[in-house]
């Protein structure tokens, strides 16, 4: 009952973060030039201009700075920030010409399925790793499998996502060294080029443009074992980076609660040590790493943007970056904005699910 | 067994015997126990007194062989509970080499200490509890009371539990005619309350405790009551499978006799009786063989079901959580049941924990320094409890605590522990009044008492110095840098526990030239 209420006051925190967030996109919008945000907020001016020239083209159109100062009520900043939510809110994202000309809104729409099937599969599959070797390895601190477990996690924490996304190229795919050749795909996501699925927007198949899935749909089983095989690659080399920090968390929680008084009292009722194992000391060890999950699945979303690049993959990581080059204004503030509300559901969530884990919170 | 060793009428229900505890760490050899010997006789409450890190807790930690390893080891030594020596297969576990202090390996032997540990958490919670000092660090913070206390009574009560089950289930009227008869017969309330519980808890229906016990005292009539009793009975009848019910009898019966069996295993190694230890292994692989062909399916249910086919244990469990928690009074049992160790205060958890060591209606508890953490008003309600407790189960206790005022209130017997070695022992008034070691008057004149304040020295005395590090301790007496009666031979022979007077030992050369030999071992 006072979880429910927990849970509602924790859910208004988000209204001023929410404001936080939307001040903060406005003021990445003043970053750019007074041209690059006549562009953005004047569709029709799109085209493929480079920067000299497209101030020659806007004072061609009588798009004087003056002009565009007035248009865009720079002089009364608080109206036009006003009017800049009311955009946010209302979808209306403008344009972009990445990947080609259409609305920011239907460019990230398309493009975020593939992201989320990434992101969502690596930390899956780094929770159903993590908890049992952490559990493993925290039980027996101090031997050889320990300090294997650690190195492995060092490395983890260590090593850059895209560096070890070209390592694994180099290792795995048909590429550089080739360990083992062509064991896996290196680029993309198996959808250029394949037949027997609807083909969509911008080369990714419908309906869900998550290939894994439209194949299955349509009944393709070849292409599906295709989509996994693109997977790989990619879902490995986050999984690695989240991995390594769940585990130094379980096992240092293991470690910690082992040497705590209860353990002792679950000894000595008898339990035994399987059960003591599994059932005191890790329940109290997975707590801290629920927060610590939170913390990484934020991260994640730094390291998605390298790792899509890397692999080639197309997801919103892919359109950041291609954003951030061709200065797409709108791209990039809306993919802000969306980073942005993903990791206040994240940290809501993991609130939430600590709450419900914890009964030492105090609602 | 035939182990247990019979003194006079009483049995000793715990024996310590040559206990020798070390811990290694960077620093060095910690020589926290050395040659620690006492006995508890049944239903006797044992103090152990001394100063903080005298070794008094160690002791404790190692009755139940719950030293953390690393960093300590129990070196040497036998623990008798209940007549089984638990540290019969100590040799074996591990080698230690030691180097130097600061360069110890210990070469452990997994699989046999697996095997202990299987062994002794047969044995903890079962024929021996705990309950420690911080009562808010002793239990765990994300399970409810209730789940803890539950986990206790499913561990070490299965085989009793499925058979009330059962006993509930196939109850007929024959039956409880027989009960009501029983009952009509006896002749004042309070006997027929305290049979009423008893017949209650044997056929798993606790909670109908109450309204039988309301029935007889309104109504004579025989036929009336035995309507209502079956009625009242009728509406606790699950209709459970009893075939599956049996079947887990048994199955948990055989589990006990496996681990019966390893006990007597591992004392036949011990005792190199190689003819025994082929029987036994004959019998174990026997068990094993069994449970294999004919409860595989059941086994391989219980890993895939366990939630369900457990139920009627946890309702039964639930009800007997209930009934501990009352019997500690604690009041409105329900909601505490559901309650988390945070939410309560100290001098309840430490009721609860008190519940929990009695799940199982052991003969040995060991209660560590269990009021020192607690407010005098509370401190005074636990020890009453404890005492109670002591008396209905006729429980052996052994009392650990640097409150001599505590040991006064509640022991029988006392030993005197200082640096590892017990260096008095005697019945509780003899410590009081005909103190013999320097140490323990020493300690008794340390007592804050009421008439002193009018005497001409209102000092309170001390004893000068503090606790030896026992990493390097002292020679010879381990006590002679502090004491007051300190001889030339005190610093180079180490004094021997002997009788003085009857019944009461010191280790003081004051008393006896008797000299503890010093054995070159391996591990100093």
């Amino acid at each position: 009952m006072e979880l429910k209420y927990f849970i509602i006051r924790r859910g208004l925190i988000i209204i001023p973060t929410l404001m936080g967030l939307t001040v903060l996109v406005f003021i990445l919008l003043w970053a750019f030039g007074p041209y690059q945000i006549a562009v953005a907020f004047n569709p029709d001016l799109h085209g493929n201009h480079g920067l000299a020239t497209l101030a020659n083209y806007l004072d061609q159109q009588g798009f004087s700075a003056a002009v565009i100062n007035g248009q865009l009520q720079f002089t009364n900043p608080i109206g036009s920030y006003f009017r800049f939510v009311a955009d946010l809110f209302t979808g209306n994202w403008g344009q972009v010409t990445f990947p080609s000309r259409v609305s920011t809104m239907t460019a990230i729409g398309v493009f975020i399925p593939n992201t989320i099937q990434l992101a969502l599969g690596a930390t899956i599959l780094s929770v159903i790793i993590a908890i049992p070797l952490g559990t493993y390895i925290g039980a027996r601190p101090n031997t050889p499998a320990d300090a294997v477990g650690r190195i492995f996690s060092l490395s983890g924490y260590a090593l850059p996502a895209f560096w070890l996304g070209y390592i694994l190229i180099a290792l795995f795919a048909n590429h550089g060294i080739g360990l083992v050749a062509s064991a896996f795909p290196y680029s993309g996501s198996g959808v250029a080029g394949a037949t027997g699925v609807p083909i969509g927007e911008f080369g990714l198949s419908d309906p869900t443009h998550i290939l894994l899935i439209d194949s299955l749909l349509a009944g393709n089983l070849s292409l599906f074992v295709s989509a996994v095989a693109h997977l790989v690659l990619p879902v490995v080399t986050i999984t690695y980076g989240i991995l390594a920090g769940i585990l130094r968390f379980i096992r240092a929680g293991m470690v910690d609660a082992a040497g705590q008084e209860f353990i002792k009292t679950a000894r000595a009722k008898g339990v035994p040590e399987r059960l003591v194992i599994k059932k005191h000391i890790r329940k109290n060890a997975l707590l801290p790493t629920v927060t610590v999950l939170g913390l990484l699945i934020s991260g994640l979303l730094g390291g998605v943007v390298t790792v899509e690049i890397v692999f080639n993959y197309l997801g919103i990581g892919y359109l950041a970056v291609n954003f951030a080059l061709g200065v797409q204004v709108w791209g990039i503030l809306a993919l802000t904005f969306v980073f942005g509300l993903i990791l206040m559901i994240t940290n809501l969530l993991v609130d939430v699910v600590y709450a419900f884990l914890d009964p030492r919170i105090r609602y | 067994m035939e182990q247990s060793i019979q003194i006079g009428k009483e049995e000793k229900q715990l024996i310590v015997e040559d206990l020798k505890v070390r811990f290694f760490t960077s620093k060095g050899i910690v020589k926290a126990i050395d040659n620690l010997s006492f006995y508890i006789e049944e239903g006797e409450s044992y103090g152990l007194v001394g100063e903080s890190g005298s070794g008094k807790s160690v002791t404790a930690t190692a009755a139940m062989d719950l030293i953390p390893d690393p960093p300590g080891r129990i070196i040497r030594g036998r623990i008798f509970i209940n007549g089984y020596n638990i540290l019969n297969d100590l040799e074996r576990l591990v080698t230690i080499k030691v180097r130097s202090p600061y360069d110890v390996r210990i070469r452990r032997r997994k699989r046999l200490i697996k095997r202990h540990n299987y062994i002794m958490s047969g044995i903890r919670g079962d024929k021996v509890s705990m309950i420690f000092q911080e009562p808010f660090l002793s239990l765990n913070p994300v399970m409810t009371i209730g789940e803890q206390i539950k986990e206790a009574i499913l561990l070490h009560s299965r085989v009793e539990i499925s058979n009330s089950i059962i006993k509930r289930e196939t109850l007929n009227e024959d039956d409880i005619a027989k009960m009501v008869d029983t009952l009509m017969a006896q002749p004042d309330n309070q006997t027929r309350k305290k049979l009423i519980a008893r017949m209650c808890s044997q056929y798993a229906i606790p909670d109908l405790a109450k309204p039988f016990t309301d029935l007889y005292e309104n109504s004579t009539d025989r036929e009336f009551i035995m309507k209502e009793s079956l009625a009242l009975v009728s509406t606790k009848k699950v209709g459970l499978n009893l075939e599956e019910l049996e079947q887990a009898r048994n199955y948990f019966l055989l589990k006990d006799r496996e681990h019966d069996l390893y006990l007597k295993l591992i004392e036949a190694e011990k005792q190199e009786d190689e003819v025994k230890i082929d029987e036994v292994r004959k019998q174990i692989y026997q068990i094993k063989s069994q449970i294999r062909s004919d409860y595989l399916l059941f086994v391989l249910k219980r890993l895939f079901l366990k939630r369900f086919m457990d139920r009627p244990f946890e309702e039964y469990a639930d009800g007997r959580v209930l009934e501990l928690l009352t019997e500690v009074n604690i009041a409105g049992p329900e909601r505490v049941m559901d309650a988390y160790p945070h939410e309560l205060s100290g001098g309840m958890l430490q009721r609860c924990m008190i519940a929990m060591a009695f799940s199982s209606n052991p003969k040995i508890l060991i209660a560590d320094e269990p009021t020192t953490a607690l407010d005098v008003t509370t401190q005074a309600q636990i020890l009453d409890l404890m005492r109670e407790v002591n008396k209905t189960y006729n429980t052996s206790i052994l009392f650990i605590t640097h409150d001599l005022a505590v040991i006064a209130e509640m022991c029988d017997r006392v030993g005197v522990i200082y640096g590892g070695n017990l260096v008095e022992e005697a019945p509780v008034k003899e410590i009081f009044y005909n103190a013999k070691h320097p140490y323990t008057t020493g300690l008794m004149n340390a007592i804050p008492k009421a008439e002193r304040r009018y005497e001409k020295s209102a000092r309170l005395e001390s004893i000068p110095g503090s606790v030896p590090n026992l990493i390097s301790p002292p020679s010879g007496c381990r006590f002679h840098p502090r004491c007051k009666f300190k001889m030339d031979i005190c610093s180079e022979k180490k004094p021997k526990l002997v009788e003085i007077e009857k019944n009461h030992k010191a280790a003081c050369f004051l008393y006896s030239d008797e000299v503890e030999e010093e054995v070159e071992e391996d591990v100093p």
